[in-house]
């Protein structure tokens, strides 16, 4: 059984269709890559599956429960969290807040969700930097402590929007390491991302959008070759 | 029949000068994003003005604009450069708290000074109203409309046709790109804010033969002044200009066919369900 | 350190009237704690989540009103008016949060001060219930007896303990709240609201709790005001003024900091009575300046200042 399916998703702002009768799958553990040229609508899905948009017309469910009309933080609770293209974390806040704060989600006592926070903070290697201002973390870092913030509302799911975006080639190596640990730990993800290799490397199923439409959905190795998504990304020519 | 002819009337020519108010307030907010609460003082600063530049000196207000604007252009200008710059960069809490307390300091100066006894300005040539058409029309406030009517047109004019007014439109839309053009936004800045007090004093001095004066005047006009802005679209000219009208009719023909008592309140549910539904304004100009 | 002075502070508000007869200085006092307890409960929603209300006096005008109106109609005791006064400032507190929380920022501000005008244009005008701007009268509030003593309403002492106990009670609130995940979800709140239902929190709710919360004691504090002042009218009890007063008093002594308002008040309120005593008009001078001050200079309040020259001292 699908752990989310989304049927017929569209979401149409004024006179622009920003996504266009979206349909696909997500089986339990998967890792599914979202990837489309820019303007894809990809964030768009995201925000319309977490609560943060309202579909115009289309179902989503999560194991058979509906998710449209929810807000935010109910869609949370059902258990899908999500990382933000450019980091929000709460500033003003030292890390380990941020992540005792998302820890309060389910643990009501501050002492119990501190101690959470920090055994998640372990596990995206930033313990070293538990007491540092959110503000002064380095972009890797404040990356990761969004991830942190997502897991440590014990999420089924967890969507990832541009996790590499910014990053070296190291903090990138270390980030696709982080997303099969996730993986591990049985945590089913979808993750939009623009650097092809890290996505093609880690994803098991590739789905790709272009003007708001699925053009493709298939293996990696399969949808690299698919003459629609070539021509999307590099014109008529190259297909 | 006459009764409605009447209200419109006197609806009208309350909410030109309403308008002029608004008109200040919302194109400091459309260059500056301050919403200045101190506005409704600066009104009251030029309605003392007229008063004392009459009361001690003789000159009729209507003249004495001249003195009055220009002064109070200056007196913004420096408001701007050595109090508000500092703080703008706070945020936009920050810089509304801030001119909350510069209204309470100068409304609070005032009354210290000279008291909270209520004042009137009586021109000897308004003491009785015009009647054209058998409408009733009081002198001054006929005299100040078609005056706002001339400073506001003065006003489109600056805005439209000057480099000034482009200026001052460019970093209304985008200050980073305006800068980037070669717009020094600070004297922009300045020079918004100063028109923006001058406006308002100017409205001040314009209707302070048609109104009681006090010192705590500033705090009904200032919510008055709200209300239209967001009715009008925040940093929208015209739809101040139209709010601005709107409100003086609706509260002219709210006294006459609604009631006395909840003509105000006409406005304050306007403003609130305008805020939620159309943050853009009644005519969807504003920005946010 | 902290609690030194916390203990100091509690034994001089308990011994206080002993040590003066003067009804000025009592009269002091009492406006102080009254401040204290407005701006403490302003901060739980203004410091804390950073929604800055400008129309808080409505629950303070509710509070008087509903006390007043308890006592002269119903003839209910004063204290269970105030209460009253109290749950009904935090009934009213739902409808107004849940209209005003879908804005932010300064459009919220502008939203909350639409709220109290309505609702004092609206006291002023249904004068069958409210008697208008005539405002209601006590004219006499009966001694009570209270653990084998004799309350007597005509001296200012009883009001003054009353005082102590609420601003006391209030304090202790905003301190459990700002320990508990309540007053952690409100900080996320304040920090970003997106990032904030990100992790799960229901923004809504949690606001509207603090309001109600806040509105509870306010609202307490409008009864307090009815019976110490025996007379409200529409324009005392929901002015303007008074919401921005509250305002003032949390941000000068420091926002989201629990003894903030405590600050600002006893600096604030001293100043204001004592200049309104010797010349009248005008002791909002000082509201004004100390605004501009902190903001310009000390943005973290008087308190927070205080607190930070501390810190750094080591």
């Amino acid at each position: 059984m699908a752990l989310l399916e989304v049927r017929g998703l569209s979401k149409v702002f004024g006179g622009l269709r920003a996504v266009s009768d979206l349909s696909f799958a997500l089986h339990p553990g998967e890792v599914l890559g979202l990837i489309g040229p820019n303007g894809a609508g990809k964030t768009t899905v995201f925000n319309l599956i977490t609560g943060f948009l309202a579909p115009t017309a289309g179902q989503i469910s999560l194991e058979g429960q509906s998710l449209v009309g929810l807000k935010p933080h109910a869609v949370v609770k059902k258990g899908i969290a999500r990382t933000f293209q450019v980091v929000k974390p709460f500033r003003h806040l030292t890390a380990l807040e941020n992540v005792t704060l998302a820890a309060f989600l389910h643990e009501r006592s501050r002492p119990r969700a501190q101690a959470r926070a920090q055994q998640i903070l372990a596990r995206v290697q930033l313990s070293a930097r538990s007491a540092a201002g959110a503000a002064d973390l380095t972009l890797s870092e404040q990356k990761r402590l969004e991830i942190a913030r997502a897991l440590a509302t014990d999420p089924r799911l967890l969507f990832l929007d541009e996790p590499m975006g910014g990053l070296n080639p190291t903090e990138i190596e270390r980030a696709c390491e982080l997303v099969r640990e996730i993986r591990q730990d049985g945590v089913t993800v979808i993750l939009v991302e623009h650097h092809m290799r890290a996505i093609m490397r880690i994803s098991d199923r590739i789905i790709v959008l272009h003007h708001g439409e699925k053009i493709a959905d298939g293996a990696p190795q399969d949808v690299v070759q698919d003459r629609n998504v070539i021509r999307a990304y590099l014109g008529e020519r190259a297909a | 029949m006459e009764s409605f002819v009447q209200s419109v009337v006197s609806g009208v020519l309350t909410g030109s000068l309403y308008a002029m108010i608004a008109v200040g307030l919302t194109i400091v907010f459309g260059v500056m994003r301050i919403i200045n609460l101190a506005h409704g003082d600066m009104v009251m600063l030029g309605m003392f003005g007229a008063y004392w530049s009459y009361t001690l000196w003789g000159i009729d207000p209507f003249l004495s604009v001249g003195i009055w604007a220009p002064l109070m252009f200056a007196g913004g200008m420096l408001v701007q450069r050595f109090l508000l710059k500092e703080v703008i960069p706070k945020g936009e809490l920050n810089t509304l708290l801030y001119t909350a307390g510069l209204s309470l300091l100068i409304a609070n100066l005032a009354l210290f000074f000279w008291t909270g006894d209520y004042r009137t300005l009586n021109l000897d040539y308004a003491v009785m109203p015009a009647r054209p058409f058998g409408i009733s029309v009081p002198i001054p406030l006929a005299i100040a409309f078609f005056m706002a009517i001339a400073i506001t047109t003065a006003l489109y004019l600056l805005l439209s046709r000057t480099d000034v007014g482009r200026a001052m439109r460019a970093t209304a839309q985008n200050p980073q790109s305006a800068a980037l053009m070669g717009v020094d936004v600070q004297r922009i800045d300045m020079i918004t804010f100063g028109l923006g007090t001058a406006l308002a004093a100017a409205a001040g001095v314009l209707l302070v033969p048609s109104l009681y004066l006090y010192p705590t005047v500033g705090e009904i006009l200032i919510v008055k002044c709200f209300v239209i802005v967001v009715l009008g679209g925040l940093g929208s000219v015209p739809g101040a200009i139209a709010g601005g009208v709107l409100l003086g009719l609706v509260e002219s023909l709210g006294a006459v066919y609604v009631s006395v008592a909840y003509k105000d309140t006409i406005g304050f549910v306007l403003f609130l369900l305008v805020l939620l539904f159309r943050p853009a304004g009644l005519f969807g100009v504003g920005k946010s | 350190m902290t609690r030194l002075l916390a203990a100091a502070g509690l034994l001089l508000l308990a011994s206080a009237p002993l040590l003066t007869g003067n009804p000025f200085f009592q009269h002091l006092m009492i406006m102080v704690l009254f401040w204290t307890l407005l701006g403490a409960s302003w901060n739980l929603l203004g410091g804390f989540a950073g929604q800055v209300s400008f129309g808080h006096a409505v629950f303070l005008g509710i509070g008087a009103y509903v006390t007043m109106l308890s006592y002269l109609s119903l003839g209910v005791s004063p204290f269970l008016g105030m209460l009253a006064g109290g749950i009904v400032g935090a009934m009213f507190a739902v409808p107004i949060g849940l209209i005003c929380f879908r804005l932010r920022g300064p459009y919220f501000s502008l939203a909350t001060l639409a709220v109290a005008e309505i609702v004092r244009l609206v006291a002023l005008n249904w004068e069958q219930l409210t008697a208008g701007p005539m405002g209601l009268l006590i004219t006499h509030l009966p001694p009570v007896s209270f653990a084998g003593a004799t309350i007597d309403w005509e001296s200012k002492v009883p009001f003054y303990y009353l005082a102590v106990i609420l601003a006391v009670s209030a304090m202790a609130l905003t301190f459990a709240v700002s320990r508990s995940r309540l007053g952690a979800y409100l900080t996320a709140v304040r920090e970003d609201i997106d990032s904030a239902e990100a992790v799960g929190i229901d923004t809504v709710r949690t606001r509207v709790v603090a309001l109600a919360l806040s509105a509870f004691v306010v609202g307490l504090a409008g009864g307090f005001y009815a019976l110490y002042f025996r007379y409200v009218d529409p324009d005392a009890v929901f002015a303007i003024s008074l919401s921005v007063e509250m305002v003032f008093i949390a941000v000068v002594g420091g926002l989201a900091t629990t003894a903030g308002p405590i600050v600002g008040a006893v600096v604030l309120v001293s100043i204001g009575e004592i200049f309104r005593d010797r010349f009248q008009a005008g002791h909002l001078i000082f509201y004004g300046l100390f605004m501009m001050l902190v903001i310009r200079y000390l943005p973290e309040g008087i308190w927070g200042g205080l607190q930070r020259l501390f810190r750094d001292r080591g």
